[in-house]
């Protein structure tokens, strides 16, 4: 009976370089695993700081809402000033810009997130040891829990604007796909070099920030500049962000071709990089101490 | 910085990097560790602070791998490092059972079924629906050990965590890690010697990450710790009425009495001489001699008024010899810490802290400070 009993029981071992030694498909099957595992810490992680976030404040979860409308605002007004000169839209050029920086948002959102996956469980990783990669996809939820409840508050305003979504928004979580592999792929590395380098770390955030203003999302892709121009059609953002915007407003994904090759060069980059992280991370924990 | 983005650029092209040698200011945080412990064993480590303690538990239960070597677990691991990790202070006890649960492994049908167990442990009664940061930290120490032991490890791993919490429920603890002994291991680090010498079989010393006393004569290795890294810090404090000139140690066993720590055999005699001065307005005094064991509670202590001996002052240098017959001290290091005072000890001329080490020598007899012989006879 004892004899049973310790051969049921799980043999670990623990040995330098254990993960360097799974083959390169191998990771991604023993993450993917390791994510279905750890389904009810992600789901008991997102509950604990998706609903606490909300728990000491007066406004609670309204505050969601509040975000949009003052961002509508602002660019009503900058809009009255003259001062911008997008360029012909087809819809008002609120409603246009609003959609255009929420599918902006929804990207960093994605990089953000998974920038945050070692730092947000920082006390925990030194703690217990769990799949990191959990982090990752509660970090992720968060997001887009967040992210669905502006996506409501925006179609509301887009009515108002008397700009009705085409049918083809019901593809939107397909087109956003691509978002979340790149916006994944760039930060789970910047998550790692924010441990071992803060200077890179914070070149990454401000190249982030920099990229919208060459992505035609609070102006339309037809530039007289040559030079920007071309920075818009090699950004691979323009095809990305554009086409989930244009799902909605236009009901078309925006140059498909370009958003094709987009797509798959993203997913091959989440891949590479989900790797990476794999191997590399508890190098990278030993850093946190 | 550097070696962190070599590694990372190392591994993004495939490249092992070779984790078994140093690089320039690298240094081995542990170093040939190695020991089994089975089912039923209790492995006590001990070192000072920055000795590689806790990094030993992190690589134990997977935090982080080893550079080198090789670690085997069989069964599942159960790992305190610290308590309550992930608790979320606005959540309730309740729902941070929950959560913290799920973070150490279990699933919510466990946790639900042994919900009851742990609640009652942990003894926090209407408190369980309040939020957890109106909890006393002895609370949160109750509820997160409370979690821990009832995922039924087969490896438990504690971390100095039953530092807080009181007397009550640590004896508490420390029962029930006896208990699940029966069906585990467990490995746990204290700085609290009493409590290492109470319930391990094993002890592990562990200095600059290097093992310097291994076995399971736990009190031998306490001893060694103890005699080798707990020198006690010798302060003085006082009005400064009163200085001490000379003190001296000897026993009739042994004279070697120039050793630190002195030395002496259980229940030998030992002697202690001082020479010391007063300020010439004092008329009297009193001497007390404090034996300090080494969590610095009192063990023994002798008041010359006590033993109706009177010292006068006659401003020359005062020496005074005290003799212990049969001293009782239990095996096992203390300090001397000598007080000079007047009558009424309302003012201390001097207090000398921990002037001397002394080490008992001899085999393992109980717990307590003094250990006392007496006539034992049928009646």
């Amino acid at each position: 009976m004892k004899k049973t009993e310790t051969r049921n029981q799980k043999v670990t071992i623990y040995k330098p370089n254990q993960r360097h030694e799974l083959g390169f498909f191998e990771t991604w099957a023993v993450m993917s695993k390791n994510i279905v595992n750890s389904r009810e810490l992600i789901w008991q992680l997102f509950k604990r700081d998706f609903f606490a976030s909300y728990k000491k404040s007066f406004l609670g979860i309204t505050w969601i809402f509040v975000a949009p409308i003052m961002g509508i605002v602002s660019w009503v007004f900058l809009n009255m000033t003259g001062m911008l000169r997008p360029g012909d839209v087809g819809i008002p050029y609120p409603a246009y810009v609003l959609v255009g920086t929420s599918m902006w948002g929804l990207f960093m959102g994605f990089f953000n997130s998974a920038k945050e996956t070692l730092s947000a469980g920082q006390s925990l990783v030194m703690q217990v040891s769990y799949s990191h990669e959990a982090l990752l996809f509660k970090q992720t939820a968060q997001h887009l829990a967040n992210f669905l409840i502006t996506f409501f508050v925006n179609i509301i305003i887009l009515i108002v604007f008397k700009v009705i979504p085409s049918w083809e928004i019901i593809f939107f979580p397909l087109v956003i796909l691509p978002l979340f592999f790149l916006g994944a792929a760039i930060g789970l590395i910047a998550s790692m070099i924010s441990i071992v380098a803060v200077d890179i770390s914070r070149i990454i955030n401000m190249g982030m920030g920099l990229l919208m203003y060459v992505t035609p999302i609070i102006y339309s892709d037809k530039v007289n500049n040559v030079t920007v121009q071309s920075i818009i059609e090699w950004n691979p953002l323009t095809y990305l962000v554009c086409s989930a915007r244009d799902i909605i407003i236009y009901g078309r994904l925006y140059h498909p071709m370009g958003y094709l090759i987009c797509f798959i060069l993203s997913f091959i980059l989440f891949m590479i990089s989900w790797r990476l992280f794999f191997v590399s991370e508890d190098k990278i924990i030993e850093r946190m101490v | 910085m550097a070696y962190g983005i070599v590694d990372l650029s190392k591994n993004l092209f495939g490249i092992k990097s070779d984790s078994s040698k140093l690089r320039k200011d690298e240094f081995w945080a542990l170093e040939n560790i190695s020991f089994d412990l089975k089912r039923g064993g209790i492995l006590g480590i001990i070192g000072v602070n920055g000795s590689g303690k806790t990094t030993l538990l992190r690589l134990l239960s997977g935090i982080f791998p080893p550079d080198t070597g090789e670690i085997t677990i069989k069964g599942k691991i159960g790992a305190l490092i610290s308590v309550g990790a992930g608790f979320h202070p606005h959540m309730t006890g309740r729902e941070n059972v929950y959560l913290n649960g799920t973070i150490l492994g279990m699933s919510r049908a466990e946790i639900g079924s042994k919900f009851d167990d742990i609640v009652n442990f942990a003894e926090l009664g209407d408190f369980l629906n309040a939020p957890v940061s109106t909890y006393s930290s002895g609370m949160r120490v109750r509820l997160g050990f409370s979690i821990a032991l009832h995922i039924e490890p087969d490896i438990m791993i504690i971390d100095e965590i039953l530092a807080v919490g009181d007397m009550g429920f640590k004896t508490k603890c420390y029962n029930a890690i006896e208990k699940i002994t029966q069906k585990a291991a467990v490995i746990f680090i204290s700085h609290y010697m009493p409590q290492i010498a109470r319930i391990s079989t094993e002890i592990l010393v562990l200095n600059y990450g290097r093992s310097v006393y291994q076995g399971n004569n736990v009190h031998e290795g306490i001893e060694f710790y103890t005699s080798q890294f707990e020198k006690s810090q010798a302060s003085v404090s006082g009005s400064g009425k009163a200085r001490i000139k000379k003190l001296k140690l000897y026993s009739d066993g042994d004279m070697s009495h120039a050793l630190d720590p002195f030395r002496l055999q259980y229940l030998d005699n030992l002697y202690v001489e001082i020479w010391f001065v007063l300020d010439p307005g004092i008329r009297d005094a009193i001497i007390s001699l404090a034996f300090y064991d080494k969590e610095m509670r009192g063990g023994a202590e002798c008041y010359s008024n006590n033993s109706n001996f009177s010292i006068i002052n006659h401003g020359d240098i005062i020496r005074s010899r005290v003799k212990f017959e049969k001293l009782p001290l239990n095996p096992g290091s203390y300090s001397l810490t000598v007080t000079i005072s007047d009558q009424d000890q309302k003012e201390i001329f001097l207090k000398y802290h921990a002037i001397r080490d002394i080490q008992v020598i001899g085999s393992f007899i109980g717990f307590s400070s003094v250990q006392l012989q007496a006539e034992w006879s049928d009646i």
